[in-house]
């Protein structure tokens, strides 16, 4: 039966909206205003974030099957893996010559960004399964960057052209991963091994410190490394008979 | 291990995913998993699949040859 409120999706949970909406507002606000910074904003984002997972584990909040908590479970476990064995390259590093960290929040911003990144990624190879989650991402990556060649450029037709075609390889990446996901993943890998290269000589050639380096790297390469080792990796599934 | 929920969703029960998913308490998203054999259910979910059915866990779920004891 239709009611007026039928265009809400009764399946959609408050609590993803409630701890998006945190998480965003507490980015916004953590600036302040000209005269002060509200750094008490940040601790929304990072309620936002961790509150819903910390309120489940008390059992204080049951919006989650037991599919989407172990994929939960999975996840946080493979971050910690990958922050664990960052953290240890990282004191080898520091304890191997005089090394001299430009501010201490980067670090922790940085430790934030691969915590993220690795639990969003697994969340959604969970989820979506690897081909799914690759062209997803690629499609999203060639379109946003498409958006910002159509943005900086849109008075001047021929560059905005001549820009865009930079991101054809990911659309076609994206439409490759479906039909022969093993070689698109060789790709990718091949990819960010190019990207991390030309990063790293940017990141030099502007001076930029090494721990904003490896964050801005998480961002922008590790999605396209991370689809290369989930679509290598990925099983290939076999078609099963509906009926046996 | 392998399943038939797929096969036994369209041939006895002829209902969504979603509407599945509903009945037994769980989401849509942990049905798909459930019959592309991605995750193996708990054997409360196993049971209650099984009830909406109308059929044994043993008829919905096998162990794949050389996963079980052998005389």
């Amino acid at each position: 039966m239709k009611t007026k409120y039928s265009w809400l999706n009764p399946r959609t949970k408050p609590v993803p909206w409630i701890s998006g909406t945190l998480v965003l507002l507490g980015f916004l606000l953590a600036n302040g205003t000209r005269s002060e910074t509200w750094w008490w904003a940040i601790l929304l984002t990072g309620l936002g974030a961790f509150g819903p997972g910390l309120l489940r584990e008390l059992g204080w909040l049951r919006d989650k099957d037991e599919f989407q908590i172990q994929a939960s479970r999975r996840a946080g476990y493979h971050a910690f893996l990958a922050a664990g064995l960052v953290s240890f390259l990282w004191i080898a590093f520091i304890r191997s010559g005089p090394r001299h960290l430009k501010a201490a929040e980067e670090l922790a911003t940085f430790f934030a960004a691969l915590l993220w990144f690795t639990w969003l990624f697994s969340s959604l190879v969970n989820y979506w399964g690897a081909r799914k989650t690759s062209f997803r991402l690629l499609l999203i990556y060639g379109g946003a960057w498409l958006l910002f060649c159509i943005a900086s450029e849109w008075m001047h037709p021929l560059g905005m052209l001549m820009q865009s075609l930079i991101t054809v390889p990911f659309f076609a990446c994206a439409w490759l991963s479906r039909k022969w996901p093993r070689m698109t993943g060789a790709l990718l890998l091949a990819a960010s091994i190019f990207f991390f290269v030309l990063l790293s000589r940017l990141h030099q050639q502007r001076g930029l410190g090494l721990v904003t380096s490896a964050t801005t790297m998480i961002l922008f390469i590790g999605p396209l490394f991370a689809s290369g080792i989930a679509l290598m990796a990925e099983r290939v599934s076999e078609e099963r008979p509906l009926a046996v | 291990m392998t399943n038939r929920v797929r096969y036994f969703r369209f041939v006895k029960a002829e209902i969504s995913q979603a509407a599945l998913a509903e009945r037994v308490g769980v989401s849509r998203q942990t049905i798909v998993a459930i019959e592309k054999g991605n995750y193996n259910p708990s054997v409360e979910l196993a049971l209650r699949l099984a009830a909406v059915f109308g059929v044994t866990v043993e008829q919905l779920f096998q162990l794949e040859a050389g996963g079980g004891d052998e005389d």
